[in-house]
C-alpha cells in the first residue's frame, strides 16, 4: 500500500477507535471528551496544514475559529431566538436558519474567505515581522468580535445555538481534515512549499511564487478552523469571544508543538496526547478543589504543566515526536527493513 | 491654551510609559532578532511583587526596588529558561518557547496568587492631583514624565558611553562581528534580558499606580502596546522604540479625544490594522532601523 | 602558528569545505586564492570560530581550537576582517576602534596608545572619528575594519578580500598597509581575488576549487605552475 495512504488509514483508524470504544464504554463523561478531542483535531490538523508545510508560525489560526463559529451561530439561531440572543442584529440576518450541517461548511467557507482577503499582502513576510502580523491580526479578529455587538453579542455570551455535534460527526469531520492534510500535503503546492522552507531560493528556482503558496496553505488551514469553530460551537452551544484568543492558541499550539509541526501524524498523536493529559490534570484539579486544601479554587495547573511540557520538548526534540516522517513512512520502512533482515 | 497644556501631558505621561515598555521589548529583539512573547509578564512580575513586599511594612521605595529587581530576574530566568537552550535550534522555537512561558508565569499567578485582582500597596502621591496653570492632573501622570525623562536619559547615557553599553548598540546591528571582536555573546544577551526586566519594572510599578491593582492578565495591553510602538518605530532602533511609544501614545490620546464612544471601543482594531499595513508597506518597521545584520 | 586539518563546513546539505588542510608559519603571509564559492570565506570564518567545524580540527600555536567561539579566538590572538566589510554603521568610528579593544578594556594606556598607532597608520580615520561608520567611504570603512582588527593585538591576521570593490589607488594603499603589517611581524591568512598582488606580497599560497584545495606551494611556485586564469574563469 502506498505510504501516504497507509498514513491516513491509520490516523483515521485511530479516530475510529476512539469512536468506538468511547461508545461501547457509554460514559457521557467520555462521550464529551472525545468529542472535544476530535474538534480539537480539526483545529490542530488545520494549523498543521500552514505551519507544517510553510514553516511560518501563525498567531491568527484561533482567530478564525471564532469567525467560524460566530457564523454559524448566525445562520443556525432559530429566529424567535435571535430577539432574545442577538437583540441589536441586523434586520436582514433575522430571518435566515438553515440547517446546522449546511451552517457549518458555510462557516469554514467564511472562515476561507476572510482569510483570503486578508492575509493575501501578508504571506510575502517572513521572520518576525510574519509573527507580529499574524498575532495583530488574531487582535483585529478579537477586537471585532468583542465589539461587534449586533451579530456577536459583545463580550457577553452568545446563548441558543443549537445542539448539532455529537461524537460521529465531529469524528467525521476529523477524518476528512485528516485525509485532507494528507493530501495537501503530497500535492504538488505542498510539496512546492516545503520544498520553499528548506530552501526558498531552490523552490523559486523550481518556478514556485512561495507568498501564493503560502496563500493557498492559509486559506485552507482557516477553512479548518473555522468548521472547526462552528463545530465547537453546535457542541457546547454558547461561548463568549474570549474562547477564541490566547489561552486556545495556547492549547493548540501546544498540541501540534509536541507532537511534531511537520507532520500530520505529529499533529494527531499531540491532540490525543495533550487532550488526555489535560483530562487528567483537570480531575487532579477538581479533586484538589473538592478537597479544600486550598482558600482558593486551583486552577491554571493544567496550563502549567502543558507550558512545561512544551519548552521540555522545545528543547530536547524540538521537531516534536513526530518530527518529520510520517506514520506510515515509519512502518513502511520498519518492514522493509525486517524483510531485509530476514532475506 | 489649557487644552493643549491637558493633551501635552496626556501624551508625555502616556508616551513616556510607552516609550519604556517598547524599549524594553526592543532591547532584546534588536539584539537577538527574537520576539519575547512573555515581556508583559515582567510587568505582572513587578506587580505581584509589590503586592507581596505590601505586607513586610517596609518604606514604599524599597518594596518598589524589590519588585523591580524581581522582574529583573525574571527577565533573566526568561533568557535562561525560554531562550538558552534553543536559541540555536529555530526562530519559531524560540517564539513558541516564550510564549509558553508567558502563559506558565500567567498561570502561576492565577494557581498561587488568585484570579482577582489584588491591591498594591501605593504611596499617596500616586492618587493625588496638582493644578499647573489651570489643569488639574494626576501626580503620577507626572511621576511618569519624570521618570521615563530620567530613565531614558540614564539609558542613552550608559549605552553611549559605557564599553558593555556601546558592545550592546554593536551586538544589536550584527551580533557575529560583535562576537569576533571578543564581546561575550552570553554577557550581551544576559544583559539585554536584565535592562529588559528593569524597564518592563519601573514602567510596570509606573502602570499599575494608575490602576492600583494587578490581576494575572495586565501584561497584555503593554506587551501589545510594545509590539505597535515597536513596529512604528523600527523594530530594531532603541531610538526609534522611544519615538515609536510617544507617536503611538500621540495617536491614541487623539483618538481618545475625537473618536466617538462606541468607535473607541474598537481602536485596537484600528491600532493593529495600522501596524500590519506598517509591516507590509516596510517589513523592518517604519523608521530606519540600523543597517543590516545576521542572526547566530 | 595555524594548522587546519581535513577541515569541513556545512551549510545544511551543502558542503562548502571538504578536507582542507593549511598551515601558516609565524610571520609568514598565506594567500589563499581561488575562484567565488570555492569555499575560502567559509574556511577562514570557521578559523575564526564564526562557524562550526563538521570534522577536522584547527591548532593554534599547537592548542586545539576547534571548537572555540568567536569571542574566545579573539582573546588568543585571532583577528578576523570579513568580506562583507562588517562596520557597525550607526556607531561611530571611535566607538567601532573602541570595540576593538574590548578584550583589552582594562588597558587604559596601552588602548590609548593602540588607537594613536592607528590613527597614525590611518589618518583618514582620525580626521572622522566622530562620524558614523556607515557614512565613510568604501575604503575608509575597510581601514576601519583592519585598523579595529589591530585593536585586539592580534597575531594572527585573517583578512578576506579586503580590495574587494575598491578604486585602484585604494587597492594599492591597503596592499601597503598589508606589507607595513606583515613586516612588523604579523602572521597574515590572506584571501584575494587580485591574484598577482596577493602573490607578490606572500610566503606561500593554497588555491581553492570547489570546497579542496587544488595546489599549494610557496608563492612563486604557484604563480608560476598554475594556469591562473583557468582557475578563476573556469571554476
Ligand atoms: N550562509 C550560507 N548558506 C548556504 N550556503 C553558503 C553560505 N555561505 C556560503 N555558502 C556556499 O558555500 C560555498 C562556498 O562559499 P564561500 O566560502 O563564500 O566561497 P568563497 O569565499 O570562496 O567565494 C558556496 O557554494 C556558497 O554558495
Ligand atoms: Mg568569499
Amino acid at each position: 500500500m502506498n505510504r501516504h495512504l497507509l498514513t491516513a488509514v491509520l490516523l483515521s483508524g485511530l479516530v475510529v477507535l476512539l469512536v468506538v470504544a468511547t461508545e461501547a464504554l457509554g460514559v457521557r463523561v467520555f462521550d464529551r471528551i472525545a468529542t472535544n478531542l476530535c474538534v480539537s483535531l480539526v483545529l490542530v490538523i488545520g494549523l498543521q496544514i500552514f505551519m507544517g508545510n510553510s514553516g511560518i508560525l501563525s498567531f491568527a489560526h484561533i482567530g478564525f475559529m471564532g469567525v467560524g463559529a460566530y457564523v454559524s451561530a448566525l445562520l443556525t439561531i432559530p429566529a424567535q431566538m435571535k430577539g432574545m440572543a442577538l437583540p441589536d442584529l441586523y434586520p436582514i440576518l433575522q430571518g435566515i436558519q438553515v440547517s446546522p450541517y449546511l451552517a457549518i461548511a458555510l462557516a469554514g467557507v467564511a472562515a476561507a474567505v476572510v482569510a483570503a482577503v486578508m492575509s493575501y499582502p501578508l504571506m510575502r513576510l517572513s521572520d518576525a515581522a510574519a509573527v507580529i502580523t499574524s498575532f495583530a491580526l488574531l487582535v483585529v479578529l478579537h477586537t471585532v468580535m468583542t465589539n461587534w455587538s449586533n451579530v456577536t453579542n459583545g463580550p457577553r455570551t452568545l446563548f441558543g445555538v443549537p445542539k448539532a455535534t455529537d461524537l460521529l460527526l465531529a469524528a467525521g469531520v476529523a477524518v476528512a481534515a485528516i485525509v485532507g492534510a494528507v493530501a495537501f500535503k503530497e500535492s504538488r503546492t505542498g510539496l512546492l512549499l516545503r520544498a520553499s522552507r528548506d530552501d526558498e531560493v531552490a523552490a523559486a528556482a523550481l518556478g514556485a511564487h512561495i507568498p501564493h503558496l503560502r496563500w493557498r496553505a492559509f486559506i485552507v488551514a482557516a477553512f479548518f478552523a473555522g468548521v472547526g469553530g462552528a463545530l465547537w460551537g453546535h457542541f457546547v452551544t454558547s461561548f463568549s469571544p474570549n474562547a477564541f484568543y490566547l489561552h486556545q492558541t495556547f492549547v493548540i499550539l501546544g498540541m501540534l508543538v509536541i507532537g511534531g509541526a511537520n507532520t500530520v501524524t505529529g499533529a494527531v498523536v499531540g491532540a490525543f496526547l495533550v487532550t488526555g493529559a489535560f483530562e487528567s490534570l483537570r480531575s487532579v484539579e477538581a479533586r484538589l478543589n473538592d478537597l479544600k486544601l486550598f482558600n482558593d479554587q486551583v486552577v491554571g495547573l493544567t496550563e502549567i504543566v502543558l507550558a512545561l511540557a512544551m519548552i521540555a520538548v522545545l528543547i530536547l526534540r524540538p521537531g516534536g515526536l513526530f518530527p518529520s516522517r510520517e506514520i506510515g513512512a515509519v512502518l513502511a520502512r520498519a518492514f522493509a527493513n525486517k524483510k531485509k533482515g530476514a532475506a | 491654551m489649557t487644552f493643549a497644556l491637558q493633551f501635552l501631558i496626556d501624551v508625555l505621561s502616556l508616551g513616556g510609559a510607552y516609550a519604556l515598555m517598547a524599549l524594553g521589548l526592543v532591547i532584546v529583539y534588536g539584539i537577538l532578532r527574537l520576539v519575547n512573547f512573555a515581556y508583559g509578564e515582567l510587568i505582572m512580575v513587578t506587580g505581584y511583587a509589590l503586592f507581596l513586599a505590601g505586607g513586610t511594612g517596609l518604606p514604599w521605595l524599597v518594596m518598589a526596588a524589590m519588585a523591580i529587581l524581581v522582574a529583573v530576574a525574571t527577565g533573566i530566568l526568561t533568557e535562561y529558561v525560554a531562550f538558552r537552550p534553543v536559541r540555536a535550534k529555530s526562530v519559531t522555537a524560540v517564539l513558541i518557547t516564550s510564549f509558553a512561558f508567558s502563559t506558565l508565569l500567567q498561570n502561576a499567578a492565577l494557581l498561587f496568587i488568585s484570579p482577582r485582582p489584588r491591591n498594591v500597596p501605593l504611596p499617596p502621591i500616586f492618587s493625588q492631583t496638582v493644578e499647573i496653570a489651570g489643569v488639574v492632573t494626576p501626580m503620577r501622570n507626572l511621576l511618569t514624565i519624570a521618570a521615563a525623562a530620567i530613565l531614558l536619559a540614564v539609558f542613552a547615557f550608559l549605552m553611549r558611553r559605557t564599553v558593555l553599553g556601546v558592545a550592546m548598540r554593536a551586538a544589536a546591528s550584527n551580533f557575529t562581528m560583535a562576537r569576533m571582536l571578543g564581546v561575550p555573546a552570553n554577557l550581551v544577551i544576559t544583559s539585554a534580558f536584565a535592562i529588559s526586566g528593569l524597564l518592563a519594572g519601573v514602567v510596570g510599578i509606573l502602570w499599575i499606580g494608575r490602576i492600583g491593582t494587578v490581576v494575572p492578565g495586565i501584561g497584555m495591553e503593554p506587551l501589545l502596546v510594545a509590539f505597535i510602538a515597536t513596529v512604528i518605530g523600527g523594530m530594531r532602533s532603541l531610538s526609534g522604540a522611544v519615538l515609536g511609544g510617544f507617536l503611538l501614545a500621540f495617536i491614541d490620546t487623539t483618538l481618545n479625544y475625537t473618536l466617538a464612544q462606541d468607535l473607541l471601543k474598537f481602536r485596537d482594531a484600528f491600532t493593529f490594522g495600522l501596524v500590519i499595513l506598517i509591516l507590509l508597506w516596510r517589513p523592518q518597521g517604519l523608521l530606519k532601523g540600523p543597517a543590516t545584520g545576521q542572526r547566530t | 602558528m595555524l594548522e587546519v586539518k581535513d577541515l569541513e563546513v556545512r551549510y545544511g546539505a551543502i558542503r562548502a569545505v571538504r578536507g582542507v588542510s593549511m598551515k601558516a608559519e609565524a610571520g609568514q603571509l598565506v594567500a589563499l586564492l581561488g575562484a567565488n564559492g570555492a569555499g575560502k570565506s567559509s574556511t577562514l570564518m570557521c578559523v575564526a570560530g564564526a562557524l562550526r567545524a563538521a570534522a577536522g580540527s584547527i591548532r593554534l600555536m599547537g592548542e586545539d581550537v576547534t571548537s572555540a567561539r568567536p569571542e574566545a579566538m579573539v582573546r588568543k590572538g585571532v583577528a578576523t576582517v570579513t568580506e562583507t566589510r562588517d562596520v557597525f554603521p550607526d556607531l561611530t568610528v571611535s566607538e567601532n576602534l573602541l570595540l576593538g579593544s574590548y578584550v583589552h578594556r582594562h588597558d587604559r594606556a596601552g588602548v590609548a596608545a593602540d588607537r594613536e598607532r592607528m590613527l597614525q597608520l590611518f589618518p583618514r580615520l582620525g580626521e572622522r572619528a566622530g562620524q558614523a561608520a556607515g557614512t565613510l567611504s568604501g575604503g575608509e570603512q575597510q581601514m576601519l575594519v583592519i585598523a579595529r582588527a589591530m585593536m585586539t593585538r592580534p597575531k594572527l591576521l585573517l583578512l578576506d578580500e579586503p580590495s574587494l570593490g575598491l578604486a585602484p589607488a585604494i587597492v594599492d594603499q591597503i596592499f601597503e598597509m598589508i606589507r607595513v603589517l606583515k613586516s612588523s611581524g604579523l602572521t597574515i591568512v590572506l584571501v584575494e581575488q587580485n591574484v598577482s598582488k596577493a602573490l607578490q606580497l606572500a610566503d606561500t599560497a593554497y588555491v581553492m576549487r570547489l570546497g579542496r584545495i587544488a595546489a599549494a606551494g610557496t608563492a612563486a611556485e604557484i604563480a608560476a605552475t598554475t594556469d591562473l586564469g583557468a582557475l578563476y574563469l573556469g571554476g
